[in-house]
């Protein structure tokens, strides 16, 4: 469970996030849908405690992440951007094994686990192979492992799917799904209306720094006359943008 | 700060480092051929040199009939006088080192004991000219001697008894002289400028190198502190530059070698001196491994760290020259508390076996002062969001 509580981050004198508070409950998909620039990767950027917020907290899996942000590290994982962020010199094992052992895994559950993820992706022809020459599909799945090694309980995605080519967002987001069933708690940044559509239960739409709307689907629909998420989109930060 | 981590960062980043052919080649293959290159290049150029100093020096003579001194000049073998009708474009051309012009009536002069005059054109530009001419002028010395000798003996004078005072020079250097002279001069730069910038190439990798591949931010989600982190890549880098310090001095020395003229020889140290030695090289590697890691990750990217940091080694080579000449001998004590100037003040001393414990005292308290300080700015740059974060 995620417990966002007046989030706020200021770069001097640019308020990036604007106290916004949510609450994801386990087993849920939490789509943060907004604009270029919009404060969605400062947001999870601050759920990752790689910047700290400038006012607020969060509350992670029972952790406060201004308090303790070292254990609320050892519960996430993270799938940033489209570009899969992977050592080309190393093979796809010693990749995802740095990550298990950063994470405080011992080496034979890194062990057991790359062969857990290794059959479930579909790797092992390449598991020991330099990621280097691999295809974006490929370095997509060993990104993802990589992610998961640790079995975090939260994930954190921001836009995962820029910049792939179709068969890798596939790959993305039926590992989205899975980890859903699994029961992770799950944060998913977008500016893809259809993705959202697609994978989310609850949507945040996030707008120049603040949480103007959250909502199911169905509520967001029922609340706009029916109209479809773009249009709804549109008209929210439209509608703000005008203010 | 969790050492385990900091190893797991380490051995990660030494096996992904040498897995680089670029690293191996920059780091290890370059600074191992650059000194045998060198040297061949310069022992080529020398014996071209010394070819051209042990043949006969091309000259146009221009008198007017005075044979005196073209007899001489022929005698010797050591000159080839060349008839051309342009002796001063032969001269632009260096088909000819110098001109002669020999005064009308020289010969006369000579004959009733007065003095001649002999003009020598030459090229000051031209270091084939220059040369050739300092060998003439000698020569023609060598003629003016002879006649005066003539000249004392027929008034019975013997020259050696006008002389006023004989130099005789002893040198109490114990070992190496001339050769340590040269090998002190150039190897405290050599040896300053490659432990400061031989983890160059790691460093631009482990920090912008990080933030374009976009691994950065997976790695600062991981249980790891940055500390951690920060301490594995620091002597990864470190590591790196002790790597390629070495590896220049296996080539320095091969280089010795291949051409025993090359930057001096004849220089072997007792133990003490090189453990010095070694142990400043070392402290400055650490220094500028912070430094570097730290411009590393302020750029946005490899090719803005590539800009930020290829300076470094022209600012290095201010104060390497401005010690070249320094005397290991007579080193200022000001010199102990300058920045770089002071690690190669006490490898010039070692150098000399000077091992001088207040020196290494002052110069070690600096230098972990510097690494403190490289340190600190390290650490607080990787710890700032808008270094870490900067777009």
């Amino acid at each position: 469970m995620i417990q966002v509580k007046n989030l706020t981050k200021n770069y001097k004198e640019v308020e990036a996030v604007k106290e916004i508070s949510f609450r994801v409950e386990r087993g849920t998909v939490f789509g943060l849908l907004g604009e270029n620039g919009a404060g969605k990767t400062t947001t999870l950027r601050m759920l990752a405690t790689m910047i700290k917020p400038t006012s607020g907290t969060v509350i992670i899996d029972g952790l406060d992440l201004i308090k303790e942000p070292d254990n609320v590290r050892g519960k996430i994982g993270i799938l940033f951007g489209g570009d899969t962020g992977l050592y080309d010199r190393l093979t796809a094992r010693e990749n995802i094994e740095y990550f298990g052992l950063l994470n405080g895994m011992s080496k034979a559950d890194i062990s057991k686990r790359v062969e857990e993820l290794s059959m479930k992706l579909d790797m092992e022809e390449y598991i020991d192979r330099r990621v280097g020459k691999f295809s974006k599909g490929m370095k997509q799945k060993v990104s993802i492992a990589r992610s998961i090694i640790h079995n975090p309980k939260i994930m954190l995605l921001d836009e995962p799917t820029t910049g792939l080519d179709v068969t890798s967002v596939r790959i993305v987001h039926e590992f989205i799904l899975n980890q859903k069933k699994e029961g992770k708690t799950i944060i998913f940044s977008s500016h893809s209306m259809s993705e959202v559509e697609k994978l989310c239960d609850i949507v945040g739409i996030i707008n120049k720094g603040r949480l103007i709307e959250i909502s199911t689907l169905e509520g967001l629909k029922e609340k706009f006359s029916g109209n479809n998420l773009e249009d709804i989109f549109v008209e929210l930060v439209g509608e703000k943008s005008e203010h | 700060m969790n050492i385990k981590y900091a190893m797991i960062v380490l051995k990660k980043e030494l096996k992904d480092t040498f897995r680089d052919k670029k690293t191996i080649f920059s780091s290890i293959v370059i600074p191992i051929l650059i000194f045998p290159i060198m040297a061949f290049a310069l022992g080529f150029a020398t014996n071209d040199m010394i070819n051209d100093d042990m043949k006969p020096i091309d000259i146009v003579l221009i008198s007017s009939g005075e044979v005196k001194l073209e007899a001489f000049l022929r005698e010797t073998g050591q000159v080839n006088i060349v008839n051309t009708d342009d002796p001063d474009k032969a001269l632009e051309d260096l088909t000819i080192r110098a001109i002669v012009k020999v005064e009308e009536g020289f010969d006369n002069k000579i004959e009733s004991g007065a003095m001649g005059n002999v003009e020598v054109i030459y090229d000051q530009s031209s270091q084939k000219s220059d040369m050739g001419t300092s060998r003439l002028n000698n020569i023609i010395e060598a003629y003016s001697q002879a006649i005066t000798n003539e000249r004392l003996d027929a008034l019975g004078i013997d020259l050696e008894t006008l002389r006023a005072v004989s130099i005789t020079s002893t040198s109490v250097s114990k070992e190496g002289g001339i050769g340590l002279m040269i090998f002190s001069m150039v190897f405290p730069m050599l040896i300053t400028i490659y432990s400061a910038i031989s983890g160059l190439a790691t460093a631009t990798d482990l920090g912008a190198g990080e933030k374009e591949r976009q691994t950065l931010e997976p790695l600062l989600t991981t249980q790891a502190s940055r500390l951690s982190i920060l301490t594995g890549k620091l002597f990864t880098v470190f590591i790196s530059g002790v790597i390629g310090t070495t590896a220049s001095l296996v080539g320095f020395f091969i280089a010795s070698k291949l051409n025993p003229d090359f930057l001096g020889t004849g220089v072997s140290l007792p133990l003490t001196p090189i453990l010095v030695i070694g142990l400043f090289c070392a402290g400055l590697n650490l220094i500028f491994s912070g430094l570097e890691l730290t411009i590393s990750f302020y750029a946005r990217n490899f090719k803005e760290a590539q800009t930020y940091l290829a300076p470094l080694s022209v600012i290095l080579l201010i104060p390497a020259y401005m010690t070249m000449y320094l005397d290991g001998k007579a080193v200022p004590e000001v010199y102990f508390h300058i920045p770089i100037i002071n690690t190669i003040a006490i490898i010039k001393e070692a150098l000399v076996q000077i091992i001088d414990p207040v020196h290494i005292i002052i110069v070690l308290g600096w230098t972990i002062v510097y690494i403190v300080g490289s340190l600190l700015l390290t650490v607080g740059m990787f710890k700032k969001e808008s270094v870490i974060f900067r777009a």
